[in-house]
Parts: C-alpha cells; structure tokens; sequence
C-alpha cells in the first residue's frame, strides 16, 4: 500500500542540531533528512522539544549549533519571511489564525509571497491590481473546493468552531504553494470525525501534491497509519527512527511513553 | 460586505469583492456624491467651515484608522505627522512658491517621512512601549518646528501662506475650499478603502492579528510595520497640507497631543478596524462637538451661576470623553458594527433569526 522512499531524494536535511533555553537543552544534536513524497512523523511525550525542533526550521528559533539545508541550499539563518518563497509552509499547534479577517482573507494571506501589488498600485486598485486579486482568488477557491470550505468562505475565522480553524490554518499553508509542509499537531483537540477529515487531506496532500510533510502529531492510531516513517524525540534526543511497524515494537519508545504515563500517574 | 440585501449573490468573483453592488448602493452613493457636490449651493457659509474641518479631520483619522485599527500599531502623534504635513505645505508654497497641487501631497510625504522615522522602532516594540514612542513624537515636534530657523518654519509665530492658486483662478472663498477639501478626502477615501482589499491591506491585518504568523507567510515586519506608520501619516500629512490652505497660517500649537488623542476616540467610537468606523467616529464626534458648542451660550444664559465660558469647554471634553468611555464599555465594536447589524436585519427582515 505505501510507496517506497527514494532515499537519494532529500529535500530537508537537518544535521545535528541543538537548541537551549538558558541552562534547559530543548534539542539536542538531532539529525534527520526529509525525502521527497514521503509523509515523516515526529511523535515524542509532551515537552519533548516537537514544536520547538519545527520552529527551528521556520527560522523562529535559532539553533545554537548545527545546519538546516533545504533543497541543498543552507538556511539555518535565513530571515523567517524569507523561507515562505522558498517553499517552506507550516500549520501550528493551537490556533494561530489571523481571527479579524475572513477565511478567504486568511487563506489569501497565504499568497502574500507570489503576488506583487505594492501599496501604492493598491490605492488605485484597477485594473491590474484587480486582474491579480482574480487570479489568486481562484487558486485559493480550488483550496477551498479541496478543503470542503465553502459555506464559511466569508465567515470571520475568529467567530468559527476549532475544527474548521485547524482547517483554515491548512488552507493558508497550501496557498503558499508550499514544495515541503510542516504541520504541528494537526487533530489535536479534534472530534473523530474531524479527525478522519484530516487524515484523508493529509493523504491528498501528499499525493496529489506530490510535497513532503513533516507530521507532528500525539494520535498514534492516525500516526502509525498515514506515516511512511516516523521519529521519535525524548528530552530532545532522537530515540528512535523507522517505518511505523518498527517504532510501534521498538523498546525505547515503548519506555518512553510508559515512562510519561507514570509520571501523568505521580502527578495526579 | 458580507452582509447584502436577500437574494444577493455574486457569480463571479468580482462581484464578491466590490463595495458597491446592488443598484441601491449605486443609487444611494450618487446620491451621496451629488449632494456632495452640491453643498455650496444650499449649506450656509458656517455649516461649510463645519463640512471643510470635518472632511479634513477624516482623512487624518482614515490615516489613524490604517495605522492603529487595520495593523494594531498604537499611535498617540497623528496630529503631530499632521502638523508636519502642514509645515512642509506652508514653507513649500511660502518659501518656495509651490502650486498647491504639488506642496499639498509634498506634505503627505513630509508625514509620511516623519511617521515612518517614529514607526521603525514598532519592529521591536508593542503596546505601550509603542505609545511612549509615538507620544515622544507629539512632544518633540513642537519643539523641533518652534527651533527651527524661523525662515523654514516661521518659529515660535508660526507661518503664513497666500491662497492656493489654479490658473487665474484663487481658491479663497469657503465655497472653492470646499470643494478643494472635499474632492481630496472622497479620493483619499478611495484609496484607503481599496487599500483593504489588497494584498498590502491583508498583510497589514495579518500582522495586526499575529505578527509572528504573518512572518512565516512571508510578511517581512519591518518593511510593513514601518509602512502602516508611514502610510497613516501619509495621510495625516495630507491633512496637514489642506488644513495649511485652509486656515492659511500655521502654528505649532494647532497640532497637540489633545487632536492626537481625540483621533483616536473617533476610531474608538466609529469602530477599530473600519474605514467606514473611521468615517462614522469621525463625524459623530465632530458632530456632538459642534452641538454643545451652539448649545453652550444658551446653557450659560439660562443658568448664568453654573460659570463662564472656560467651565463649559471643560465641561464639554467632560462630555466627548464620556461618550468615548461608554463607548469603550457598551459598544467596542463602535458605530460601523452597529450599522453592519442595522444592515443586516433590514435584510432578513421579517424573519429575525434568520
Ligand atoms: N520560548 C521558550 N522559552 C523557554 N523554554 C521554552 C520555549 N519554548 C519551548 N520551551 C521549552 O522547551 C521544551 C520543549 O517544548 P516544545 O514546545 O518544543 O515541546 P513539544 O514536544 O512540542 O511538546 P507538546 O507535545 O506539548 O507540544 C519545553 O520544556 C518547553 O518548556
Ligand atoms: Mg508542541
């Protein structure tokens, strides 16, 4: 059923990376490659340093050591609105939206980097500032057609349920027209269906897009089914990597979560 | 523009994205527009003066509206960038006899300049640390223009400047600024509104509502941090340039921390966020102003023993204040969420749940 990886195709790369916060080390020397059309997850307890490791290739954080190269350029310290033409989209944990403005504005928003009126062509508006709005905003209707959007197109994203604002977020990244996708905890907070919703976008994104996606993710059920392989991270250390059926059998994880299970125990 | 009259809808995406589109909305904006045109004929002259300050304090607040309601960047010296305006408008055409057609937007550009410089530090710096900085502004300027050598700027007396001239044609009269004054708001009007429907406007509400995000969609934050500020001030230094031609002498003092402060209780009041709040705040303020201004004296005859004069103008920022704060508590949304929810059960009505 899952494709084989070309392994020869790497189109993210990052080589042993580390990241602290004051005395706290959040990441520590982790390397991995990212390869073309495959879907790679990164699971690990809470705390482990999942979103942290992402905003480092979002260019929010800086690494303190290591390299990040994307498509064989290096961009461990390009400027973070730089990253957005290179291809690189990202959704986040919890909700980051832009909740003043309407979907299609949000999801517009997205296309920031491949339209070009400047602020004065946008006083003036006609004709060509209106012929590049058009354009852009058919793009973005064949998002919302993908994404089954279109009753809450002018809805203000801050008035809609959580659901459909996981859902917004996932538009946004893909009206970018991203060549790698990097998703943070997509279902979190979901309802089954919700959840099953997104599985399948998922899917069709990595089909049909033909794009790699960096999946971090807590539901294991969801994990271990669309994954081609899998990382797992504890305080901040690669400790396992491999295709979803190893990482299920494999000991260190095993203990790694039974291990955070006991600690949930402890505390309660 | 969501909201429209039963049976509306676009077929194409055009249509989606126009302010004016049943034939309603045409008929009332020409409508608008004519008696716009037409106001000379039958304003008396006072009134005029009314429209005229109204239309220029507008244009200041749209600027605000840009800077502080569409991008969330506090800014307490609007009327200082709008000073500056008129300052760069009045030496141009004193100095160096600028038409006006040319001193007027050089003024945009002087606030615009002086806007941007002010804004630059909003890259690092939010909320009320951003205040501080911008109030640093209203500050210093009336000592920057004051210390000035007087030939720029006229120093400590202010500046002076003859009527704005076309061909042989001088537009002294109140009727001639009116319709000066007037055709520049609808255009800046028209500018700020396509502004908010552009890629620029997105990327400036995005940063409104999570800079970081917006970074990581490719906004690059200083270039548009920097920008809110210097279009805001564009448009207050417009303003500047038309208040120049219309009151014809300029003086540090006219552009204090108080305008700075009422602009932004007319955003509060028409509704952060909104041009048309902008506009509604605008003139809802201006309006109240202007009715305890006539209902003063009458107040002051019927009961001579509450005070003079002075204690009625104190008693009035009393008043707009307070209608600013109630505001604040009863309706944050402001005047254009009212209109939105008048507009919106006209047009389910009768069916109200709709
Ligand atoms: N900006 C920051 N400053 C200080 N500490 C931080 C910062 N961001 C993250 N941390 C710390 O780094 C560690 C890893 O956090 P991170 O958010 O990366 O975990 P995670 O794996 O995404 O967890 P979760 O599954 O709960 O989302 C945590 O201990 C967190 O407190
Ligand atoms: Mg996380």
């Amino acid at each position: 059923m899952k494709k084989e990886i070309q392994t020869a195709n790497s189109s993210l790369a990052v080589d042993k990376v580390s990241l602290s916060f004051g005395k706290i080390l959040v990441i520590n020397n982790v390397s991995f490659q990212v390869y073309e059309g495959e879907i790679l997850s990164i699971i690990g307890p809470n705390g482990a340093g999942k979103t942290s490791l992402l905003n480092c290739l979002s260019g929010f954080y800086q690494p303190d050591s290591g390299r990040i190269t994307y498509k064989g350029q290096e961009i461990t310290k390009i400027p973070i609105h730089r990253r957005a033409s290179l291809g690189i989209g990202r959704t986040f944990q919890g909700l980051q939206l832009f909740p003043g403005m309407t979907v299609i504005n949000n999801i517009m928003s997205g296309r920031h980097i491949l339209m070009k009126t400047n602020f004065l062509q946008a006083f003036l508006h006609w004709p060509w500032v209106h012929r590049e709005e058009i354009a852009h905003r058919e793009v973005v209707e064949e998002i919302i057609d993908f994404l089954e959007m279109e009753a809450i197109r002018h809805e203000l994203v801050g008035n809609l349920g959580y659901g459909l604002r996981k859902r917004v977020d996932l538009a946004r990244a893909l009206a970018l027209e991203p060549k790698i996708l990097i998703m943070d905890e997509p279902m979190a907070g979901m309802n089954m269906e919700e959840k099953e919703d997104m599985a399948r976008f998922i899917i069709d994104i990595e089909e049909f897009k033909s794009i790699p996606i960096i999946l971090v993710e807590h539901d294991m059920e969801v994990v271990m089914d669309i994954s081609n392989r899998i990382m797992v991270l504890d305080w901040g250390n690669v400790i396992a990597e491999g295709k979803p059926e190893e990482i299920r059998t494999n000991p260190a994880v095993i203990k790694a979560y039974l291990g955070d299970a006991d600690e949930e125990v402890n505390h309660y | 523009m969501a909201v429209l009259p039963c049976g509306v809808h676009s077929a194409n995406y055009s249509q989606d994205k126009a302010f004016i589109r049943t034939p309603v909305q045409w008929v009332c904006f020409i409508a608008f527009l004519l008696i716009v045109f037409a106001g000379p004929f039958f304003f008396p002259s006072r009134m005029l003066g009314i429209i005229i300050i109204t239309g220029i304090t507008i244009i200041a607040v749209v600027g605000l509206q840009i800077t502080v309601g569409l991008t969330g960047q506090i800014n307490l010296g609007q009327s200082a960038f709008m000073g500056m305006g008129a300052f760069t408008t009045a030496t141009l055409a004193a100095n160096f006899n600028l038409p006006f057609w040319l001193s007027i937007p050089a003024g945009g550009i002087g606030g615009a300049l002086l806007g941007a410089i002010f804004g630059i530090p909003a890259l690092r710096v939010k909320g009320f640390y951003l205040a501080l900085t911008s109030l640093a502004a209203q500050i210093l300027f009336p000592l920057l223009i004051t210390r000035m050598p007087s030939k720029w700027f006229g120093g400590p007396n202010g500046l002076g400047l003859a009527p704005a001239k076309i061909g042989g044609f001088t537009l002294q009269s109140d009727q001639s600024l009116y319709y000066l004054i007037m055709g520049v708001t609808v255009i800046m009007l028209f500018f700020a509104f396509n502004l908010t429907r552009s890629r620029v406007g997105r990327a400036l509400m995005a940063v409104r509502d999570n800079d970081i995000v917006a970074e990581i969609m490719g906004v690059n934050l200083f270039t548009y941090k920097t920008l809110a500020f210097a279009i805001g001030s564009l448009y207050a230094g417009i303003a500047g340039g038309l208040w120049a031609y219309y009151l014809r002498y300029v003086m540090a003092e006219q552009f204090n921390l108080w305008s700075s402060v009422w602009y932004l209780g007319m955003i509060i009041v028409g509704g952060v966020g909104s041009i048309l709040g902008a506009i509604l705040g605008t003139v809802f303020l201006r309006a109240l102003q202007e009715l305890i201004t006539i209902a003063g004296p009458w107040f002051g005859q019927v009961f001579p023993q509450a005070g003079g004069e002075a204690l009625w103008y104190s008693g009035m920022n009393i008043v707009l204040g307070g209608v600013i704060i109630l505001f604040l508590i009863f309706e944050p949304k402001g005047l254009a969420h009212r209109w939105n929810v008048l507009k919106h059960s006209f047009r389910i009505w009768p069916y109200p749940y709709l």
